[in-house]
């Protein structure tokens, strides 16, 4: 161990090192005045977040090649600290109001980030599983944080027996990755695979994997629980459960199945192919006939995961996926905002007792609270992917790339499919336009600024997107 | 000598009964230990492929496998006690709070 | 047949047996039970495949903590213990097909995979893998980084667990 390996994980390492020290200090604060680990643990986001972004290096492996830093590490690590910023940020008035004003809240965000962040720097399947866990078990913790009220309990319990379940097929699958191979390092899993003696026990490994990430970011038809859980958990939770799991999920798929399990393109390029398709499908069919706002943002997220996984459908076509990664990433970017962006509207205008999240009851809003209403049409025009949102241009570099990919039937299915998220997006709208109410709003610094700021980014960036996609493109081309 | 195709095919089907557990059953407890089923049913075949190719990096995942077992099993059955308490069941087909 | 043969079939059938029971029986007390014989037998397995320390680390770890943890959580919730109501989900007819399939997979992949005929190298003599093991697991050169991480979880499953079960007054 040199001062380089460390130097590779350094983001990682004070997070987890703030995560401990928040976890002793939380002791000394008050029961009244918890405020103060909020602000603690967003200054711990933020030094991680400002030392990702001074990370220089080229890229490099370390502790063994058990860990990389490369620019798409370094990209998606920034990302995962903004999203954990926005967690708290979402989190800091809302968990008071809730009654679960708890230290705890934040130490587990911050272990669960750390575990996104390793996840995205994972060069060994054995760093890949334990970040997979450490990523997921606060996250169970976070769903059920709001007990012993029934519906977050429930939540909690059904996605840790999900999220088990996964883990048993991710570890059964690497089981076998490492028979075919005889190695769990990525850049062996390479070495074998390329020297074609691998064969079908890898296929078989690699298929199981998929299951279990399947069912960790949700894609149809491994979603069963999954809008139970949205609903169920914590609003700041689900936010950030929704952006966070999806970003790590997406790391995760690029370093094992973009780089590692290139050569098996054959078999499973049809699988990954059917598997956006029915997700993209059958998300946005069953998110028209919601009626609550936190059910219809969970289909919606589900829908989201099938035109995330979109990009990995060429990941056989070493020119289009490099392309098609870079659209991933940007699409992971515009989703994170626009979804903390609704998250925190949907906070502003959550009661105690689960009241106040029908769509009823956002009737009347553009006429009461005006700049509110603005925030929510842009973040559901993005999220549909109509002009001049973020969404948009992110659905056109996604086309575009699976497009040059030669899929054009599932770029006919996610122009079709996002013609259908009009109806139920705009229907939100619609309501908030168009019908008499008297919705009551909480006005609270943080979250007028996660909402007020991720509006403007929506619109802004999306005018001028291609510094961000030129980045995105940066970070995802190193790797190939 | 035993051949190590038995482990392997001894432990795929371990790993498909814990799946038939998990899918078919519907008291969170069995499920639950359904799944180690099939934790333990990789494992049998992470310490199998390392007794083939000699290395410790199979034992070594099996060490963390169990590990992680572990926080696993310390998490979910405080989440299965605290639904207990609040619902007087653990039956999954009845956590029905949440429907759309 | 040899002995270790002898074992090695014993131990499999009693293995997938408790195993089944596990999954079919209805008294949660008796599945229980059966997942300590099943993870008794894996523990013998591990024994045959040369890996003595895993085998003693199954025991402790799995059946001396998970297993009775399992067992503490039945007596917990022991209004469930004798479960007179439906077993079977909504959807057992599509989990069946699902099981089934998934074993016909990983049947044909047992009879066609080569790699099987590979034997296993002897057991190495003199050789000390339990401080080999003990060695990677915290030297900087192996495994540490992992062993690191795993401590880190399992604060955070300690934390989380300690929160849920945390009744306030």
């Amino acid at each position: 161990m040199t001062q380089a390996d460390l130097y590779t994980l350094l983001p990682l390492i004070v997070l987890v090192i703030w995560a401990c020290a928040l976890l002793l200090v939380d002791l000394l604060i008050p029961r009244g005045r918890k405020g103060i680990t909020a602000f603690l643990a967003a200054l711990g986001l933020a030094l991680t977040l400002g030392l990702t972004l001074a990370q220089v290096s080229a890229a490099g492996t370390a502790f063994q090649g058990m860990v990389v830093l490369d620019g798409f590490a370094r990209f998606v690590n920034a990302l995962l600290a903004l999203t954990g910023l926005l967690g708290v940020g979402l989190a800091y008035g809302y968990v008071r109001r809730m009654g679960i004003e708890r230290g705890e809240y934040y130490t587990l965000l911050l272990f669960s980030v750390a575990g996104m962040m390793l996840m995205a720097q994972a060069a060994d399947l054995i760093v890949v599983f334990l970040a997979l866990e450490l990523l997921s078990i606060p996250l169970y913790i976070l769903a059920a944080f709001a007990r012993p009220k029934e519906t977050s309990e429930e939540a909690g319990l059904k996605y840790f027996l999900l999220g088990a379940f996964a883990t048993g097929f991710v570890v059964y699958g690497i089981a076998l990755t490492f028979g075919a191979t005889g190695t769990t390092s990525l850049s062996g899993i390479i070495a074998a695979a390329s020297n074609g003696d691998a064969g079908l026990l890898l296929t078989i490994g690699a298929a199981l994997i998929l299951v279990g990430f399947g069912f960790k970011v949700a894609v149809v038809p491994f979603h069963m629980w999954t809008p139970d859980v949205y609903q169920g958990a914590p609003s700041a939770v689900t936010a950030f459960m929704a952006a966070g799991a999806k970003i790590a999920g997406f790391a995760a798929l690029l370093r094992v199945f973009g780089l590692a399990f290139s050569s098996l393109s054959a078999d499973l390029t049809a699988i990954l192919w059917t598997l956006s398709a029915l997700t993209m499908i059958v998300g946005n069919i069953l998110a028209i006939a919601q009626t609550n706002i936190k059910r219809l943002l969970a289909y919606s997220s589900i829908a989201h995961a099938g035109y995330i996984l979109m990009a990995f459908v060429p990941f056989g076509n070493a020119e289009v996926l490099p392309v098609s990664v870079a659209a991933g990433v940007f699409y992971l970017v515009a989703y994170t905002l626009t979804n903390f962006g609704a998250w925190a509207v949907v906070i502003a205008l959550e009661k105690a007792e689960g009241r106040g999240l029908d769509l009823d009851d956002y009737a009347g809003l553009g006429r009461k609270y005006p700049a509110l209403a603005a925030a929510m049409t842009v973040f559901m025009l993005s999220l549909t992917g109509v002009p001049p949102t973020l969404g948009l241009v992110g659905k056109f570099y996604l086309f575009r790339a699976v497009i040059a990919g030669g899929f054009y039937g599932l770029a006919v299915i996610g122009v079709l499919t996002s013609l259908i998220s009009a109806y139920y997006y705009l229907r939100v709208v619609v309501i908030m336009y168009m019908r008499e109410g008297e919705p009551e709003r909480v006005s609270e610094p943080w979250l007028n600024l996660t909402w007020a700021a991720s509006a403007l980014a929506v619109v802004l960036i999306s005018l001028v997107p291609a510094p961000l996609f030129a980045w995105a493109s940066q970070a995802v081309f190193a790797l190939f | 000598m035993v051949p190590v195709t038995y482990y392997v095919a001894l432990s795929a089907v371990l790993f498909v009964i814990g799946v038939l557990g998990v899918l078919l059953r519907r008291n969170a407890l069995i499920i639950f230990m359904s799944v180690e089923l099939m934790l333990n049913s990789a494992n049998l075949v992470f310490v199998a492929f390392a007794r083939l190719f000699e290395g410790l990096a199979g034992q070594v995942f099996v060490f963390f496998v169990m590990t992680v077992a572990a926080a696993e099993v310390a998490v979910g059955l405080a989440l299965i006690v605290a639904i207990f308490r609040s619902k007087r069941s653990v039956d999954v087909d009845q956590m029905s709070s949440l429907k759309g | 047949m040899t002995p270790l043969q002898l074992v090695f079939l014993l131990t499999a059938a009693l293995t997938l047996v408790a195993a089944f029971r596990v999954v079919t029986t209805r008294n949660l007390v008796h599945a229980a039970l059966w997942l300590v014989v099943t993870l008794f037998g894996v523990a013998v397995l591990f024994v045959l495949l040369n890996a003595p320390f895993l085998a003693v680390v199954q025991v402790v770890v799995y059946i001396g903590a998970i297993a009775v943890l399992f067992i503490f959580a039945i007596m917990l919730t022991r209004r469930e213990m004798r479960d007179q109501g439906a077993q079977l989900n909504k959807g057992w007819w599509a989990a069946a097909l699902v099981s089934l399939l998934t074993f016909g997979g990983l049947f044909w992949l047992t009879r066609s995979w080569d790699g099987f005929t590979r034997t296993a190298a002897p057991l190495p003599t003199g050789q000390d893998t339990l401080s080999a093991l003990g060695k990677a697991l915290v030297s900087p050169d192996a495994f540490v980084l992992p062993f690191e991480i795993a401590s880190v979880l399992l604060l955070a499953a300690l934390v989380g667990a300690v929160y849920v079960a945390y009744r306030e007054k």
